[in-house]
């Protein structure tokens, strides 16, 4: 499939033509899926996600009938006190201030925002209890956690009736449900993406397409003006990839190698950080391990910086909305999902975040830059390598000791 | 030699904080050794000349010497002159012994040689075996001479004294008046003391200057100042005086010698104190007259005409006060109130039977007119 | 003798006044000092939940694996000596001018070193990171022909933020001590015939001790604990054991080990503090910090 008919593609889905199914079916997507998931070790066997099989294949004609009319403009429920505050825990720039505006406007509710750079650190807060948080912008590979422990709730879609599961893609959905492959949903895709790399093109002319290279070339002509998360499950991640292992792998050797390289790359890091955007907009870093909503709004402002997504593997990723257990503003939370689920807010709001979606009436209503964007809707055969984390990544503590002692170090 | 050496001399100093003239042309020359006083009420720039010469102030105008060397540009450190402070100045850091030893060590004396010399610093000023006292533990007297043995242990040219024993009780004050006196006769060490306290000028100095507004009014002994004084601000600062207002008659420079009248026309004798005042006649001038050496009798006493002096005057007691050694009487005269005061010893003291409203006698003889010309 | 008797009962009760009205005062000691204390002790022997946080257990484990923590604890002690020395060498002559040679400037540029507080802590920070930043003083530094240099995560960069945000803590000590200084003192050490050097050395600097030593207690002891600015301006990569504390509580949840490395964190600075203490009492100090 070469770029032409990719373009293509994008426009039929926009138009509403083919599915969002069926994209991914033919886009490939799909397949990346089932690779990473048939990679998978299999001490992760009970991790909802991907799962062994191969991909079912669309079925045809599958084209929902909408419940709703996905052009409408929402609507806040009637009847229902929904306070004046919600809090939302989330990640850098990742909402359009816009469409948090709008909510307000409708519905007179303030949502503050409160940003973590890792999910063990949203973590580490909800185990204690008491967060005070309404809703959560969990990845994938958490549910299985915090479905056992109660963490989220078990989603009240009476409440939700703007979300329809038909729209979405059933894989990436499925991480959702906890305990896995039952009916109990405890949250829905918010968008999905990559783990790879942003590089500024005006700084380092010889591009580079592997993990490997990244931390090479980081301790030698880069050194000094590269930054990678401070998240465990991305960082350790590529660099177990970058040694030609397993994005989720929880080796004892492996991980020994990686953290090896990790405590051998730390000196040449510019910064260890998640939030790298100021850093590479100033200039003062010239590659950054990126996600792909990061990559969008930091092309879009300064072209030169590209986006790469490693040839040798790497993470994709989907992060769902969802609801804490004993959420203080709990119908202003249900409110917001409604709110999020409505397709032409969804797509509103993925212009300005840049992150791929996954609810066909909402990409079908994007327009043709942004699903032209060849950093949103990547070229499908470079995702072919990439791994969904796995769930036991996010509670292991080999990995979590292993990633506090390289910071340490 | 006919002449000491001088050990300070000021000429033509002048001291100028802005605008403000803190001290005025002032001529002084320090004889070494002496017991030299700036005597003057408060604020007239005695403070200001003693930092002068210790090297905390330049002169806006003139020049310092010390011991004979102009010293515009020396800093205080390098001035082989110390000072006791007003209120001391103790390092509270250190005992007393390295309080005392501090000038030393700054000039390399250290160790044994440092030790003995504080002992016998102290020693002088009566603190034998308080070198480990803490500065605060001292009463006073005590901390007013450690103060001192941390300046004289140096040996200076010159001690400068800035109201040593103003913070001291009036009986430690007199005691400690006589011992100061006594340590310097000892050491032999020019003194340069500021007081405003007249009494203590006369009772220790060799040499008093009086000050007034930064300038110098009068200089010499005590017995000078207070029989000659050369002004009106001069006679009224040391002791008590009567002042007349009168007229000059006439005047002889050389001998001093003048002819007054006072009141309403009474023509009295007495001396211009001022060698340097060429009064015209019928110039305004005040005749001071020492309360002492008022006479006073009953106004009936025979002998008033051989012993009461040449200036005679009628008048009524209107206070009668014992003051110890010496009976005080106010009499209301033609001239106004006079003060007379007679000393309580063998053959003086109260005149019996007289008391307020009585009528006396007030008379006394030419010596007594001191004629002020300002 | 009942005088006695009753002076006695006069104790007894003024004792139990005291004793209430220290009451809440010792409340809130144990509540927020001696009993987190006791959790965090309790928390060192522990062990780590599968999912993270605290397992009853009875071991020193936690204690044994704080050798990998070494970097941390000796980048924690010799940036907070070296911001404390480095607070002292700037904020001295400072406090020093402040005190004696700002006239009546003095008002104004005392207000000065404490406007940049009106403003967040978090901000000022940020703001070092712009200033520090390839675009602020290494562009500056480029500009006039000095080269690169970086700056921002940088130890110096962490020094800097260190220095900025504790200087009035040390500045104000000090301050108030050289205000207090009888100047006097200068003019008799003067008179005695010590230069300014030796003057400085012998009175100035010995009767500024009590507030040079609370100066250097007050900044010492936060930058010991400090997280923020190594966070900000380090990148991550100038770690404090308050990094590791905050990694280990808030993202790799092992609360067993994090509450060991509290613990010694607590131990060393007691001992650092004792150690200031002994210094300063050996210098004759103590002496002074009783009068002030
Ligand atoms: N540093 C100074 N700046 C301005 N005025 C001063 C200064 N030092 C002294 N003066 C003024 O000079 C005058 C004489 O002061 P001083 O020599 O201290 O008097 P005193 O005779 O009481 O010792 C006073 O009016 C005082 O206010
Ligand atoms: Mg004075």
């Amino acid at each position: 499939m070469d770029r032409n008919e990719f373009r293509d593609l994008y426009h039929d889905l926009r138009r509403g033509r083919i599915t969002r199914r069926h994209f991914m079916a033919v886009t490939g997507l799909g397949v990346a899926s089932a690779v990473v998931a048939a990679c998978a070790p299999a001490a992760s066997s009970p991790t909802p996600g991907p799962t062994a099989e191969p991909t079912p294949p669309p079925s045809e004609g599958a084209t929902p009938a909408p419940t709703i009319d996905v052009n409408a403009d929402w609507t806040p429920p009637e009847g229902v006190d929904l306070g004046d505050t919600l809090i939302m825990t989330t990640w850098p720039n990742y909402h359009d201030q816009k469409t948090l505006d709008r909510f307000k406007e409708l519905t007179g509710v303030t949502v503050q925002l409160n940003i973590k750079g890792s999910n063990e650190e949203m973590l580490a807060e909800l185990l204690v209890g008491g967060t005070g948080w309404d809703v959560l912008v969990p990845t994938n590979y958490t549910f299985e956690t915090y479905g056992s422990k109660g963490i989220v709730e078990k989603l009240d879609l009476t409440k939700i009736p703007r979300f329809d599961a038909s729209r979405y893609d059933q894989r990436l959905l499925s991480p959702a449900f906890y305990p896995a492959g039952s009916k109990d949903q405890y949250g829905f895709n918010k968008d999905w993406g990559t783990t790879g790399f942003t590089i500024n093109t005006k700084q380092i002319s010889t591009l580079l397409t592997t993990w490997k290279e990244f931390f090479e070339r980081t301790q030698a002509d880069l050194s000094g003006k590269v930054m990678i998360h401070d998240y465990q499950l991305t960082s350790i991640g590529s660099a177990l990839v970058a040694l030609g292992y397993s994005f989720n792998s929880v080796d004892d050797a492996e991980l020994a190698k990686a953290e090896e390289l990790l405590v051998a790359v730390k000196p040449h890091l510019f910064a260890i950080t998640s939030d790298y955007q100021p850093a590479m907009r100033s200039g003062d870093a010239w590659m950054t391990m990126t996600w792909t909503n990061d990559a969008v709004q930091l092309h879009r402002d300064i072209p030169e910086i590209e986006y790469v997504i490693a040839a040798d593997g790497g993470e994709i990723w989907s992060d769902f909305f969802a609801v804490v257990t004993g959420a203080p503003h709990r119908e202003a939370a249900y409110a917001f999902l409604d709110f999020m689920a409505t397709p032409k807010v969804a797509a509103q709001d993925a212009i300005f975040h840049g992150a791929p979606l996954i609810d066909s009436a909402a990409i079908a209503l994007l327009p043709a830059e942004a699903t032209g964007n060849k950093i949103t809707y990547p070229d499908p055969a470079s995702l072919t390598k990439l791994e969904f984390g796995t769930a036991e990544l996010l509670t292991s503590q080999a990995r979590a000791d292993l990633w506090a002692r390289v910071k340490s170090a | 030699m006919s002449e000491r050496a001088a050990d300070v001399e000021l000429v033509d100093v002048t001291k100028r904080f802005g605008r403000f003239v803190a001290v005025e042309r002032m001529n002084v020359s320090i004889a070494r050794g002496t017991f030299y006083s700036l005597l003057g009420p408060s604020g007239c720039g005695k403070t200001t000349t003693l930092r002068m010469i210790a090297g905390f102030e330049q002169p806006s105008e003139g020049e310092v010497l010390i011991a004979g060397q102009p010293v515009a540009g020396v800093p205080a450190y390098r001035r082989n002159v110390n000072t006791v402070f007003q209120h001391y100045a103790l390092f509270p850091h250190m005992d007393v012994a390295r309080n005392v030893g501090y000038g030393l060590r700054q000039h390399g004396v250290k160790g044994e040689e440092e030790r003995r010399r504080v002992d016998e610093a102290l020693a002088l000023v009566r603190l034998g075996g308080l070198g480990a006292r803490r500065t605060w533990e001292l009463s006073g007297g005590q901390q007013q001479r450690v103060a001192l043995a941390r300046a004289l242990v140096n040996h200076p040219t010159v001690l400068l004294l800035d109201e040593p024993l103003g913070a001291l009780d009036l009986k430690l004050r007199k005691e400690m008046q006589l011992e100061l006196k006594a340590l310097q006769h000892q050491v032999g060490i020019t003194f340069v003391y500021v007081t405003h306290d007249q009494e203590e000028a006369i009772t220790m100095s060799d040499v008093v200057v009086v000050m007034r507004d930064g300038r110098v009014q009068q200089q010499g002994s005590p017995q000078e100042l207070y029989e000659r004084p050369v002004n009106r601000f001069v006679a009224g600062f040391l002791g008590l005086s009567n002042f007349l207002a009168g007229r000059l008659v006439e005047h002889h420079p050389a001998t001093g010698g003048a002819a007054v009248t006072i009141g309403e026309g009474m023509a009295i004798h007495g001396r211009v104190t001022d060698p340097e005042a060429r009064p015209s006649a019928g110039a305004e001038v005040t005749v001071a007259v020492r309360p002492e050496r008022l006479w006073i009798g009953r106004a009936d006493d025979a002998a008033a005409e051989r012993t009461a002096g040449a200036t005679r005057v009628a008048g009524r007691v209107r206070q009668a006060t014992y003051l110890g050694d010496q009976n005080e009487y106010r009499i209301e005269t033609a001239l106004g109130e006079l003060v007379a005061r007679r000393q309580n010893s063998e053959g003086g003291g109260a005149l019996p039977g007289v008391g307020p409203g009585d009528p006396v006698l007030v008379g006394w003889r030419d010596e007594a007119n001191l004629v002020l010309v300002a | 003798m009942t005088s006695g008797n009753e002076s006695a009962g006069g104790r007894g009760r003024s004792r139990a006044v005291t004793a209430l009205l220290l009451a809440p005062t010792s409340a809130w000691y144990l509540l927020l000092l001696i009993v987190p204390l006791i959790i965090l002790l309790v928390f060192s022997l522990g062990a780590r939940a599968p999912e993270g946080g605290y397992a009853p257990a009875l071991q020193l484990d936690n204690y044994l694996e704080l050798p990998t923590r070494a970097t941390a604890f000796f980048n924690t002690l010799w940036m907070a000596a070296g911001g404390t020395m480095l607070c002292l060498l700037v904020g001295y002559p400072l406090a020093y001018y402040l005190a004696t040679r700002a006239g009546t400037k003095r008002t104004l540029l005392l207000v000065l070193v404490v406007v940049p507080f009106w403003t967040s802590f978090l901000i000022r920070t940020y703001a070092w990171m712009t200033i520090l930043g390839n675009q602020g003083i290494p562009a500056i530094a480029e500009g006039l022909g000095f080269g690169h240099i970086a700056l921002i995560n940088t130890p110096l960069a962490v020094m800097i933020g260190i220095v900025y945000n504790y200087l009035p803590l040390m500045v104000f000590p000090l301050y108030v001590s050289l205000e207090r200084l009888d100047k006097r003192l200068l003019e008799a050490s003067k008179d005695l015939g010590a230069g300014r050097l030796a003057t400085f050395r012998q009175v100035t600097l010995p009767l500024s001790a009590a507030g040079l030593l609370s100066g250097a207690m007050l900044v010492f002891i936060p930058i010991m604990g400090e997280y923020v600015i190594p966070a900000l301006l380090g990148g991550g990569k100038v770690f404090f054991v308050g990094n590791a504390l905050v990694d280990l509580f808030l993202q790799s949840r092992n609360w067993p080990f994090g509450s060991a490395a509290a613990i010694v964190l607590i131990l060393v600075i007691l001992f650092a503090v004792t150690l200031y203490l002994r210094l300063g009492s050996r210098a004759g100090i103590q002496r002074e910090v009783s009068i002030l």
